[in-house]
Order: C-alpha cells, then structure tokens, then sequence
C-alpha cells in the first residue's frame, strides 16, 4: 500500500493514495472503504497512475463542515485535479463514489479520459426505494451491500475502540450531511445526465440489493451511449467481491479511450 | 418546592421486537384502547391540578409505544379547557423536527392566551429515534435547534412583520397572531440530558434545565455545570431553573410501593425505551466531544438497568411515604432542586389516582415552605 500524502485543497485537507504508472485515474471509494488501498486498485497501478483521494470525514480523515450537497464533493474532486495539476482523468467511481463521479461529469464532462461507475447510488428510479442503510444493524448492512460477507472482512475494523467508534460515527456523519434526505440521491442529477458526453461504462453486481439492476438500467438509459457489464457474482461492490474481472474490465475500457484519443 | 405531574401517555404492552421505535409495527395499536387510555391519561392531569400539583407536563415523541403524543400541544389544548390554575408544562416541542417552527410560536401563543398565561414552553430538539421518524437530517439538528429557538423568540418578542432568513427557515414575513399573553413570553424550559452545548445555551438565557430520567451522580454533575455556567454568564442561578424529571412509586409501605415499581416502572426502561443502538445516536446527532464522554464512561443502556440500578441511582423514587419524603429531601436540599416533575403507575388508572392522593396529602405539604413563590419569575425568559 502506497503512502497516504496530505494536500490542502482549497483549505480542506485531503489525504491521497497514489501508485502506479501511465495515464492518470482518479479513483473515489464508497463509504466505508476510505484510506485503503485494494486488489482492484493495486491491478489498475499496473496500467494507470491511480489516484484515490480519502472523502473528507473518512478514513479518521478530517471532516469538511463546508460540505453540505454532492455536488460539493463533485467540485471538491474537480478542484483537487488542479491542485495535482491533472487536465484529464480517467474517473473511476464507486457507489458513493460513484454518485459523485457522475456529478463531476455533468459539470465537466471535457476533464475527463473516460467514466466508470461502479453500482452507484445518486438517482431517482421509479419504482425503487433504496433501502435505508442507517437503521440498520452492522450484519445488516453486511448482507445488503455484499454477495458473499466473507468479501466484507477487506473492509472490517482493526477493533472496536473508542477511536474506532468515533472514527465510523465521524464517518457516516460526512456521509448523512449529503445524503440522509433525500436519501442516497440527488434529485436534479438524472436529468443532468444526459450532458455527459464521455465514453461511459456501467459495471454492476448482478446481486446488488441496495441499487438493483433495475437502476442500472436507468443510469444506462440516461448516459448517451452508456455501456452496462453486470457482473455475476457479486453484490454492491464488485470491485470488491471480483476485483481481478472489474479491474481487467474497468482497465481494458479506460485503455480502450486512450487509444481511440 | 414546585411539583409539576408528567405524563408519557405510554402504550403499555409486551413484544419481542428489538426496538419499540421507529420499526415497532403500529398494528400493535388497538385505537378503541388508545381512546379509553387518553381518557384516562388526560383525567390524571387534571386530577393532579385538583390535588394541587404546580403544574402539569406533555411531551413529544414519534413513532413508538414509549409516548403517544406526538403533537403534545394538542393534548396541552385539551388541557387548557379544563383546568383553571395548574401550569402547562410542555415539555417540549422538538423544534428542528418542524419543517416551519412558526407554526411552534403560533400554537404556543394560542394555547397562552387561551389558558390566560398558564403555558411553560419546553424547547427539545427530540431524541435521536426521532430523526429516523422524521427523516429530519440529524447532522442539522443542532444549528436548527437554535435557530428554530431564535426564530420563535423573535416572533414572540418583535413586533411584526419582519423578515427572517436562516440557514434553515427563511421567511420573508414574520407576523404571528395571536402574540403570547405572557410578556415577554411564555417561560422556556430545557428538558435535555447533559450535554455541554446545552447547559451552556440554556445557562446563557435563563432557560430552566430539565434533567429527564437521569441518575442522581449525574444529575448533580450538570447542575454544578449549569450554575458554573450562570455565574460565568453574571448571575446566580435560582433553583427554580433546576428541576428534574423523575418517576416516583409511593404506597403506604416501602415494600408495597418496591413491589409496584418492581411491576409497574421498569417497563418504562425494559420495553418503553428499548432501540436499536443507531437509533439513539443517529450521525451528527451528538457533538464528537459528547459522544467521545458518553463512550468511555459506558453507562448502561435502559435495558440493562435492574431495579436495585434504578432505587441506588436515584433515577426513580420509591417507597412509603415517610421514605419518599427522605428521598425527595436529598433534591431539595443537597441538589437544590426547585421542581421536580413526576408521573406515577399504580397499575391501573384506579390505582395511579390512589397513589397520586397519598403523595398529594401526605408528600407534598412536606415541601411548601415556597408555597407563595411564583417559580416563573425572573426565569425561563
């Protein structure tokens, strides 16, 4: 795992992950996987020069009172690209992430290499409630968000400590502050979507329980010229529970826009 | 001493589900119950003003079988009709539940003019299960508490119209009719439990503090920390700002009234406040400072709290007569507190009634030597 780098962005410090070589990718994590540095990114190093800033409040990263919609975070991210003095990204995001990666690309879809996003959450699907994560229990949640609970052991605490503790309540509070209500959505993002004028790829969990297909499905309808790869084994986080087949698919797709630049 | 009679309005019964919040399926709710136990309910209140109780407490809460009332000002209306002296405590509203907390000042100035200045106005910001009910952003419930606070002390102080814009509320005219009978306005209370930013908002205005259901250790902890706080602010608490809440079980013997708490009031901490543990701290709810406290000191949760955990900490009192006297005692005289709010279970509506006259007659007269004091002066405003 690479060292963490803090920056200052705008006042607002950031603490950054980055390895690897070749054309940038700038990768933002869903909640709960901040500050760690996983198979799926470690296999896209190999290709890319992989970027994975810590959303603030994340990760014992310090909490940005400032931030209060998802767009914030989406300028954030933008505003990080020039302080790293990157033009063009490759956007990598996932759930969480995702939904923020997808704000960034209706504000400026030209400072991107190429979209990926990976089971997002962030819109509106008609006859879909995403089931409220908050009020659950932490085995709960487990079952919700992973096909297999073993895969969630990459992301379980060290301990159960005071630290610890206020570390995750620190952390879903960043998370509550822009996406309690309306939960996990940004009402005016699905009509925006369709300025997104980057090559696109939708990779999903064929057994998400949290967005379903049926979102996927709506995102793909959205984003001109979206391409849907469901993958079959997993839950919420495919990066996590298949991550050598996303990271080979995400890779080839990001690879794919480079060439064809 | 000042005593005022509080009432939960509880719906008692038994179920295996793990929190009787928020997810406790309202089909458990038999309506034609629910009639006969308002009923009941609403006559202890006005019971207690004809046994000569200061005042008389609702409260909000949503979503449970813990409390049903989640519009206490409508049961404070009921209550105005029909008493004539006692204070209406309402205890309180939670003001960042409200989308439009005008409608707070509003309701409160009609029930003060229509009770003729009898209403004590209790601004809460709600317990944190209420947050999942109302889908309310716990992360804001602090700034909105204050600002909802600003916005109706203004309303009920400045002349109109004027224009407010918050972060939260903005309106372009501020104008309620009717104004508070009582000037500058109702008294405020601040039923909460202990948390610094608080104690600190509440000593800063003279807003009573309200410890609701807490031990006695603590309960003398955030007293000193109030007073502490009043002086800093330039002046000395009165101890008609520190009152507490607490349920009091009193029968002719001490072993008559442990065996009706042993029945009647755990359930109130085995089942009214079972939840879920996100339900009591939802994210942003409590400041970092307060939650770090709150975990390393480990209390336990309601739940877990036997009888003896309830009669040693002073979070309930319990016995004869003789010894309700001795234990209130202990509040008068070392705690110094200036009202305590109390509501009773005998068991059955029959039985309550009985217990609140044996407190009434024998208790009460005990602790009147302010009997001429008017508790709301220079308080609360």
């Amino acid at each position: 795992m690479p060292e963490p780098t803090r920056l200052v962005v705008r006042d607002t410090p950031v603490d950054v992950l980055r390895a690897g070589s070749g054309p940038p990718l700038l990768y933002l994590h869903g909640a709960g996987a901040g500050g760690r540095w996983l198979g799926f990114q470690q296999k896209l190093a190999e290709r890319f020069d992989v970027i994975a800033p810590t959303h603030p409040g994340h990760a014992g990263a310090p909490a940005a009172e400032w931030i209060e919609h998802i767009s914030d975070l989406a300028f954030h991210y933008l505003d990080l690209m020039d302080t790293l003095d990157l033009p063009r990204v490759h956007l990598v995001g996932a759930s969480l992430g995702g939904w923020i990666a997808a704000e960034m690309a209706t504000f400026a879809s030209h400072r991107l290499a190429s979209l990926v996003l990976i089971d997002p959450v962030g819109i509106k699907v008609e006859g879909w409630i995403y089931p409220f994560l908050f009020g659950m229990e932490l085995m709960d949640v487990v079952g919700m968000i992973f096909r297999n609970p073993v895969a969630a052991m990459a992301l379980a605490p060290a301990d159960m400590s005071v630290d610890t503790i206020m570390e995750m309540y620190r952390q879903s509070t960043a998370v509550a502050r822009v996406a309690w209500n309306p939960y996990l959505y940004d009402p005016l993002l699905r009509r925006r979507l369709a300025r997104i004028t980057v090559p696109t790829l939708l990779a999903w969990g064929a057994h998400d329980r949290l967005a379903p297909l049926q979102c996927a499905e709506a995102w793909r309808k959205e984003i001109p010229g979206a391409t849907l790869r469901v993958f079959d084994d997993s839950g919420h986080v495919p990066h996590i529970e298949e991550p050598d087949a996303v990271a080979a698919a995400v890779a080839e797709f990001c690879a794919s826009r480079e060439a064809t630049r | 001493m000042k005593f005022y009679y509080f009432h939960l309005m509880p719906y008692v019964m038994e179920h295996d589900e793990p929190s009787s919040w928020v997810t406790l399926s309202n089909r458990h709710y038999d309506p034609a119950l629910g009639h006969t136990l308002y009923h009941q309910y609403l006559d202890q209140l006005e019971y207690a003003e004809a046994l000569g109780w200061d005042g008389i407490c609702v409260n909000e809460h949503h979503q449970n079988c813990y409390g049903t009332m989640p519009s206490p000002n409508v049961m404070a209306a009921m209550l105005v009709r029909r008493t004539t002296r006692a204070r209406i405590a309402i205890l309180g509203n939670g003001l960042p539940l409200r989308e439009n907390p005008l409608r707070i000042a509003e309701e409160i100035a009609m029930l003060d003019v229509a009770s003729g200045g009898r209403i004590v106005s209790g601004f809460v910001r709600g317990i944190g299960a209420e947050y999942y009910s109302t889908a309310v952003n716990p992360t804001h419930s602090r700034e909105r508490f204050y600002e909802a606070a600003d916005l109706i002390l203004k309303a009920w102080t400045e002349p109109g119209p004027f224009a407010f814009d918050g972060r939260f509320y903005r309106y372009p005219y501020v104008n309620p009719w009717p104004r508070p009978l009582q000037q500058p306005h109702p008294p405020v209370w601040c039923p909460s439990q202990g948390s610094s930013e608080t104690v600190e908002w509440a000593a800063k205005r003279r807003f009573p503090y309200l410890m609701v259901f807490t031990p006695i250790k603590r309960i003398a902890q955030v007293y000193a920390e109030y007073r502490e706080a009043c002086e800093r602010f330039g002046y000395t608490a009165s101890r008609y700002q520190l009152s507490v809440n607490l349920p009091i079980c009193v029968a002719e013997t001490d072993a008559k009234a442990e065996g009706l708490a042993r029945q009647h009031a755990m359930w109130v901490y085995h089942v009214g406040l079972r939840m879920l543990p996100q339900f009591w701290q939802p994210p942003g709810y409590t400041s970092e400072s307060s939650l770090r406290r709150l975990l390393s000191t480990r209390g336990k949760m309601p739940t877990e709290l036997t009888y003896e955990d309830l009669e040693e900490g002073g979070y309930i009192i319990c016995g004869s007569p003789a010894t309700v006297r001795d234990k209130l005692r202990v509040f008068a005289d070392e705690l110094q507190a200036g009202i305590v709010c109390s509501g009773m279970n005998g068991g059955t509506h029959e039985k309550t009634l009985e217990m609140m006259q044996l407190f009434a007659e024998e208790v009460m007269p005990y602790f009147r030597e302010d009997a001429h004091v008017d508790e709301t002066v220079g308080v609360g405003r």
